[in-house]
């Protein structure tokens, strides 16, 4: 068995700032498998393969990577390259406006001597077989921007038999494919199988998993916690490895009288950003009511961002559907007049779409509400303190003064400041995307006690959560997402962490 | 304590960088020109001549803090002057608003294609400075436009006289001692009254600034472009520091995405930018058309780039959402006494440019620095 061990960690451990992504991982890939690699959002997956990648430089991490049996260090993407790992992205890495040859070829062009000349024929030809011989119905000379995403995906495949990878992760995969391209897809998976490519397949759909692996291990904080021939592994199985995290004693959810409907979304849909037709959200409907806290779980891709994005106005595609706020129906077309309506969302991402970094921490805070306290244009300075004052104080934001830039804050502190703003507005719903990533411990215990104060106060939340243990302590009603469809309402007694994934990871009754 | 002391040091020079430039460009103009750079006289033809290019400069700020450009500036203050010569038989009044209202629609223009179609500015900025020279050129024939009216004329030509300025510095004081204790009353200084020493330079920089114009007032009076430029940059200042809009400008500028998810209208703010742009760009062509007593259809060339220089020598960013007017007037300045100083001194006007341009390079490196 030692013989045939391709590639293999020892004790990997990667930290960041107030983190541990990667706690002592071991793992190892053998010689012309297709592992699967499966865990939670945050897991450590991506982490993982940053390090195989060579964008996390050896030296930034702790333990040992061992390719054939022998040491190695990739400091650079190159160099992982030219040990013959190739990643798969779920972003596709291929430049619109060239060819597939020109990509396929990018850097490594057949040149006449030294003269960097191209040798344009060459190129061509040399794609064309590699395209032909691989089964891959794309032309060399086609646009990459005029192929389909699953195309597009196959032009990489090419790119990397090209550069002679041995060894193949794909990342989510499928995430943007249709059920057709999906299968040519795999069909693609076990011929290069039996090439000799070895393969790490990610992937949240846990069908595909048990159809295409040979193998799967479950990474979970971090930690690889088990993992065995997918053919003696069970659905249960699989998903009881991923989840088990403890919950600790960190949820402080308070029981406080639930009043009536304040939110209700009927037959809601949400187009695809990008690909015309398809769906990102898919009949979804649900109510919250005042007092209550709505979860909502599901892995990357399950439409819960673009769910909350879509209800609050501010998503880029169109969506369709209706929405009641208190029996009332209302249009909602953007964040202006969500905000009228009395809803908040605090977004996903504090540094992208949450706060102006270079602004003061005061300036942060009253954004939202300025007309509120303005005189028709003229802002009432004292009326804004005083505001500002007082969610300071009641959140707890430490800061140097109203007027530090906001960009000098911790993490927990900013995104008190995001909730700050959204708690200036007086929102009867408030839409929570990830309130606590990245935040350190002390600052989220803060947060789960500030929306048991909301609760009491009679406003309707919902969560949206990657955190499995959080999200099941503090909701009292849980909704799961899977492939842009709301599969699973479950009561806060009824809802387990392996109850949750099993549903989340696309499985049925 | 010494390290407290380093950042106070270093916060001193970021603030008051540009400003201490001011101070040393100068003392340096005035011994090369041994004094004659700061004899009254001059310095009344430098505020003349900054006027222009500081109204330019106001509104450059702003459409540099939403992350923009303008490079039709100086093209749409030649045509906007021509129209002002144009419009003279209409009457005085009626030729400015008529002229402003142009500048509006043409800085609209600019905005609806920025917010509309998403076209970059300084893509459409460039199409209009073109444009907007061509119309200048057809609607005056090549010509200059000369024969204006008396009143027009003294839009540049009149001065505000010692008596009035002094009156309304006054009355403005009055509001200002009000506003102070009225304040008192509302019990705002029951913690002390404390001057920050970032807050007690300022002030000292602003009566120093005060005295030195009210000297030059007490000499001739205060010219009408001047003036002009003065009340415009502090309803600048104002808006930009005390309404929503000014608010928003800054917060479309750092993070138009979480500004969008605020609830503030981008497209709206950065079309409302431009239009003020284009009415600012008017106002610049009303003063210079009267100064030069004749609309010129060549006029102008080059002033987009004297105000996006006046801009980023006053340290606003050009990435957007940090900045400040202030800091254009003193930019402003640097590059009026620059050009005044240049021409005292007899320079080859070629030399100048390249001194001009050596020293927006260097100020934006001081500013890297930081």
């Amino acid at each position: 068995m030692e013989s045939n061990v391709l590639l293999e960690t020892r004790n990997i451990i990667k930290d960041f700032p107030g983190v541990r992504a990667l706690d002592k991982v071991s793992f190892c890939l053998n010689e012309g498998e297709v592992l699967g690699l499966v865990g939670e959002n945050g897991a450590g997956k991506s982490t993982l393969m940053k390090i195989f990648s060579g964008a996390y430089p050896a030296g930034s991490y702790q333990g040992e990577i061992y390719l054939k049996g022998n040491r190695c260090a990739f400091k650079s993407p190159k160099d992982s390259q030219s040990a013959g790992i190739a990643i798969i992205y779920q972003e596709l890495n291929l430049i619109p406006k060239m060819s597939a040859a020109e990509n396929i070829f990018l850097g490594r062009e057949p040149v006449i001597g030294k003269t960097g000349l191209i040798k344009e024929e060459e190129l061509f030809r040399q794609t064309q077989d590699l395209l032909d011989t691989l089964d891959i119905s794309v032309s060399a000379d086609e646009m990459i921007e005029n192929l389909s995403i699953g195309k597009q995906q196959m032009v990489e495949i090419a790119k990397a038999v090209s550069c002679r990878a041995k060894i193949l992760i794909l990342d989510e995969p499928t995430s943007a494919l249709t059920e057709q391209e999906i299968r040519s897809l795999f069909k693609m998976i076990k011929s290069l199988g039996a090439r000799g490519v070895s393969m790490i397949y990610i992937s949240h759909k846990l069908d595909e998993i048990f159809e295409i692996t040979n193998r799967v291990s479950v990474l979970r904080d971090g930690r690889t916690v088990g993992g065995k021939e997918t053919s003696r592994m069970s659905r249960q199985e699989l998903v009881a490895l991923m989840v088990g995290r403890n919950i600790e004693d960190m949820y402080p959810k308070e029981k406080v009288s639930i009043g009536k409907t304040a939110l209700e979304v009927k037959d809601f849909f949400v187009d695809h950003p990008f690909l015309t037709g398809e769906k990102v959200v898919r009949n979804v409907n649900f109510q919250v009511r005042s007092g209550e806290v709505l979860g909502i779980y599901g892995l990357m891709g399950s439409g819960r961002s673009e769910l909350l994005n879509a209800i609050f106005g501010s998503f880029s595609a169109d969506s369709s559907g209706e929405v009641y706020l208190e029996g009332k129906h209302v249009r909602i077309n953007s964040p202006h007049q969500a905000i009228e309506e009395g809803i908040g969302l605090v977004t996903e991402d504090r540094k992208l779409f949450g706060l102006v970094l270079g602004m003061e921490v005061g300036e942060n805070i009253s954004l939202s509400c300025l007309e509120d306290i303005s005189w028709y244009q003229v802002i009432n300075k004292q009326k804004e303190d005083e505001l500002i004052e007082r969610y300071t104080r009641s959140l707890k934001i430490k800061t140097a003064g109203s007027k530090a830039i906001v960009n000098n804050l911790s993490g927990g502190n900013q995104q008190k400041v995001v909730i700050a703003k959204w708690l200036a507005t007086n929102p009867r719903v408030l839409l929570l995307d990830e309130p606590t990533r990245g935040v350190d411990v002390a600052a989220k215990v803060e947060i789960y006690q500030l929306m048991n104060k909301l609760a009491k106060e009679g406003v309707a939340i919902v969560m949206v959560s990657s955190d499995l243990p959080e999200v099941l302590s503090m909701s009292d009603r849980l909704l799961i997402m899977h492939e842009g469809q709301a599969i699973k309402e479950l009561d806060k007694e009824e809802a387990t962490q392996e109850k949750v994934m099993f549903y989340a990871t696309g499985g049925k009754e | 304590m010494s390290s407290g002391k380093k950042i106070f040091q270093s916060e001193l020079i970021k603030k008051y960088g540009n400003l201490i430039g001011l101070i040393t460009l100068i003392i340096l103009t005035a011994f090369l020109t041994k004094g004659t750079f700061i004899t009254p006289r001059n310095l009344i033809n430098v505020l003349r001549q900054t006027s222009v290019n500081g109204i330019l400069a106001v509104g450059m700020t702003l459409v540099i803090l939403i992350g923009g450009i303008d490079l039709s500036v100086g093209s749409v203050v030649a045509l906007t002057g021509i129209f002002a010569a144009l419009f003279q038989p209409l009457g005085t009044v009626p030729a400015i608003v008529l002229t402003v209202l142009i500048g509006a629609v043409i800085g609209g223009w600019n905005g609806f294609f920025v917010t509309k179609f998403k076209i970059p500015p300084f893509i459409i900025t460039l199409g209009m400075m073109t444009i907007a020279r061509g119309l200048a050129l057809v609607f005056s024939g090549g010509q200059a436009i000369s024969g204006l009216n008396e009143k027009f004329i003294l839009i540049s030509e009149s001065y505000i006289s010692p008596t009035v300025f002094f009156s309304v510095l006054a009355f403005l004081t009055l509001i200002a001692a009000i506003c102070f204790l009225r304040k008192m009353k509302n019990g705002q200084f029951k913690e002390g009254f404390k001057i920050s020493p970032i807050s007690a330079i300022n002030a000292f920089f602003m009566l120093a600034a005060l005295t030195l114009i009210s000297w030059l007032v007490i000499f001739r009076g205060l010219p009408m472009g001047a003036a002009i430029f003065f009340v415009i940059a502090m309803i600048g200042i104002y808006v930009l520091r005390r309404m929503r809009f000014g608010r928003y400008v800054y917060a479309v500028g750092g993070n138009e995405e979480a500004a969008r998810l605020s609830g503030i209208n981008v497209k709206l703010i950065k079309f409302l930018v431009f239009t003020i742009m284009g009415v600012l760009a008017a106002v610049a062509g009303i003063v210079l058309t009267a100064r030069l007593n004749s609309g010129v259809p060549t006029s102008g060339v080059m002033f987009e780039l004297d105000a996006i220089a006046s801009v980023v020598i006053g340290g606003t960013s050009l990435s957007g959402g940090h900045g400040s007017i202030g800091g254009s007037i003193i930019g402003a300045f640097i590059i009026g006494t620059l050009n005044n100083g240049m021409q005292l001194l007899n320079i080859d006007s070629f030399y100048q440019e390249i001194v001009k341009g050596a020293i927006i390079i260097g100020a934006v490196l001081l500013d890297r620095k930081k």
